[in-house]
């Protein structure tokens, strides 16, 4: 009973929360606060309320420090540092825009900037792209785009997370193989599997979970030269030839016995560690896993499958929140903060993602401290970011239930596929009519 | 909870009515009044809410959100639309955990309850045993069991292949295992606390029932189904009735150990509905289906009281 009741107490808490804010806020601004230009911010003293979702890891201890240095150098400027759980960011955010009470700076993830754009929760920042003087170039590859929704650009990149091959270097000694070789293409992925097989090993132990099935299966489908969504997001197009041939490479790796049948999430990054496994495609924040301080590992570029190099990757960036009455020298003074922050990044390779500026990742010293990012470094030439379209996490939830029931020996990827791109069509219809755009 | 669950004493005709009662009447009212408006506030104002989203489209991030009559609930109906396919296929596994596991939840823990009443040595460790498992939430034994019961590194695959048997069984990621795998967590996890009302149900039922039973010449089980099963009838209807609706309200086990899955196949209807109304902001089309949740469980509940009403 105790159980039920807390549980709806928080229920009817939370829906009563929601309800008083949603009254709150039901006049709230619908349209975009004008653009605010950055630059060297000279004005008055300000302070900034600055929101991330850096709860866990390295962050908590990194970012406190970051932030009373850029405090000491500017006399003008101070920084609130208000770390909430990315969960408790996404509930909150929105309505305290609405209400004139949210940061005057934030972190988003790459799949979420549309989203709050497409609902005039952000500051159009092309004006403070500008000033700050960035380009496409002072990042890698496409990652100034993936801020851009509707020709409007609303994000400034921050850190970037490639896919990578994890390799367990026991494993493949014992095996027989050449520790040090590293398979990077079909072929010779598929002969480190056999020879895996031969010893009564699973190379490569499949999952169907978002982490990191799914990624697998985004990177294979780009490999295999397709597209998860047509170019402006109205349709998902994952089921073509390429997502065929990339789903279909996946649930192989069980009927050919390189993989057990039924994994769970995580069960294959721990079979590595454990040195049930020599491969598996995860996340460059597995570098900063303890656990791999006992194994004798590597991370290699993810190997090329199709017909062509691509590595699924996330990203994280700056925004610029349309406050109700949002003071523009408050959003200036971000403006700064932000690029300082970018300047200042290098030790955010700490927290295992990469930071986003180029001059930052070129920075010899990094790959002094953090060895262990040299492999992450060069798939960024040709990786891929989240799709930019608002509410896109509904139509993507759908590739991960293809993946899973697929992989699982459910349905045939083929039928997987389709039944999700049929699911995944209503949702992107759903979300225009919302969202618009 | 309790008070709800209980039968309501008959109207007093055998009482004088009158200003006396009247008096007593708006005494207790009084007494009730802070809980009452509490509950005004946290359960009765947001379900009413709740009915009024339900008619919109409501996405909080978006400026308005337009009024849809019935539609969030015509949807739910019509086959092929967006959310009837995933709701029912919900409903239909909040239907396959409720059947699989109230009965346990009722069963295990009257056995344990009347063999802890028996005068045994240590019986107040072996209560604190029992009860143990509901100290702990949900994210801590759903993390301790997807663990435990990796279908390739857990302890059970190990030993059960250890004594030779099949040691691949997928305990977490497919079903019927993963069925298997939910209510046993569940019941281990919670049947302390029935266990304990039942056993307070137990040490209310006079002691002199058993003595006369026993010089009529009652045997154990006799007794047990003569005398403690209807003493205890009112325990075990309130017992019965809170454990249907939390397994039919079931979330966390199956959202942390199996994520719903393979597909959807464990993706029980609460889990559905947080995720159409919190994660893809669909408020009203989950207070639509919270509506035809709800239904469905005041029916049960309704037919429960029934059955157990004590008979005259």
């Amino acid at each position: 009973m105790r159980r039920i009741s807390i549980r709806r107490g928080l229920l009817a808490g939370a829906a009563l929360g929601v309800g008083i804010l949603l009254a709150a806020c039901s006049g709230g601004t619908g349209g975009n606060a004008g653009t605010v230009s950055g630059g060297k911010y000279t004005g008055p003293a300000v302070t900034i309320s600055f929101w991330n979702g850096w709860t866990g890891g390295a962050a908590p201890v990194l970012v406190p420090k970051l932030i009373a240095q850029f405090n000491k150098e500017h006399k003008n400027i101070v920084v609130k540092d208000v770390p909430i759980e990315w969960g408790n960011i996404a509930a909150k955010m929105p309505l305290a825009i609405k209400a004139g009470k949210g940061p005057d700076v934030a972190v988003l993830h790459g799949d979420d900037i549309a989203t709050y754009a497409a609902q005039g929760l952000l500051l159009k920042s092309d004006a403070i792209v500008k000033s700050l003087g960035y380009a496409d170039a002072d990042f890698p590859t496409g990652l100034l785009k993936a801020g851009n929704y509707q020709g409007s650009q609303y994000a400034i990149p921050w850190s970037v997370t490639p896919l990578g091959l994890y390799i367990n270097k026991d494993v493949l000694k014992k095996a027989g193989l050449d520790e040090n070789a590293v398979p990077t293409d079909q072929a010779s992925y598929v002969k480190a599997l056999d020879a895996l097989k031969a010893k009564g090993v699973q190379g490569e132990w499949v999952d169907g979970f978002v982490f990191t099935g799914t990624f697998e299966f985004e990177s294979l489908v780009w490999q295999f030269g397709g597209q998860l969504y047509n170019s402006d997001v109205s349709k998902a197009t994952f089921n073509s030839d390429a997502g065929v041939k990339a789903l279909t490479w996946m649930s192989d790796l069980v009927k050919k016995g390189y993989s057990p049948a039924k994994v769970a999430q995580d069960g294959n990054i721990n079979a590595l560690i454990g040195g049930k496994t020599a491969f598996n495609w995860n996340g460059v924040w597995q570098t900063t896993n303890d656990a791999f301080s006992k194994v004798s590992w590597t991370a290699a570029p993810v190997p090329q499958i199709g017909t062509q190099k691509a590595v699924w990757s996330s990203s994280t960036h700056w925004v610029f929140p349309a406050n109700k009455g949002q003071d523009p020298n408050k959003t200036k003074a971000s403006a700064t903060f932000v690029q300082w922050m970018n300047d200042h990044s290098l030790d955010w390779a700490s927290t295992g993602e990469l930071p986003a500026q180029n001059s930052v990742r070129n920075d010899a010293s990094l790959l002094t401290k953090y060895p262990n990012l040299k492999t992450f470094l060069g798939e960024l030439d040709y990786a891929h970011y989240e799709t930019v379209s608002p509410g896109i996490a509904n139509a993507n939830a759908t590739i991960t239930t293809a993946v899973n029931e697929a992989v699982l020996g459910k349905k045939s990827p083929k039928q997987a596929l389709d039944d999700a791109v049929a699911q995944a069509n209503q949702l992107l219809d759903q979300n225009k009519a919302q969202y618009g755009g | 909870m309790v008070n709800t669950a209980l039968p309501t004493l008959a109207p007093g005709s055998s009482r004088s009515r009158g200003a006396g009662v009247r008096r007593r009447t708006g005494t207790a009212y009084l007494f009730l009044a802070p809980f009452l408006i509490l509950f005004t506030i946290f359960v009765i104002a947001p379900a009413v809410f709740g009915l009024w989203i339900s008619l919109h489209l409501w996405n909080p991030l978006i400026p308005s959100q337009p009024f849809v009559g019935l539609r969030n609930y015509i949807q739910l109906f019509t086959p092929g639309s967006l959310t009837s396919g995933d709701f029912w296929q919900s409903m239909q596994n909040t239907g396959i955990f409720t059947i699989g596991s109230v009965p346990l939840l009722v069963i295990i823990p009257l056995v344990i309850a009347a063999l802890l009443n028996n005068k045994i040595r240590g019986g107040s460790v072996f209560r604190a045993i029992f009860f143990a498992p509901y100290v702990l939430g949900v994210a801590v034994i759903g993390v301790i069991w997807k663990y435990l019961l990796d279908p390739q590194l857990g302890v059970l695959n190990h030993v059960l292949g250890a004594l030779g048997l099949p040691s691949d069984i997928p305990w977490t990621v497919d079903v019927p295992w993963a069925w298997f795998t939910l209510i046993g967590v569940t019941v281990w996890w919670t049947l302390g606390f029935n266990t304990v009302i039942i056993l307070a149900g137990l040490k209310g039922i006079s002691p002199d029932l058993y003595d006369a039973a026993s010089v009529d010449g009652a045997g154990t089980m006799r007794k047990f189904f003569s005398v403690t099963l209807p003493g205890l009838r009112p325990v075990m209807m309130f017992v019965t009735t809170v454990t249907i609706l939390a397994s039919a309200n079931m979330f966390g086990q199956s959202y942390l150990i199996t994520r719903g899955g393979p597909g959807h196949a464990t993706r029980t209807a609460i889990q559905y509905i947080a995720d159409e109304g919190l994660s893809q902001n669909q408020m009203g089309a989950a207070s639509a289906m919270s509506y035809v949740l709800f239904a469905f469980l005041a029916v049960i509940s309704i037919i429960n009281f029934r059955l157990q009403r004590e008979r005259n």
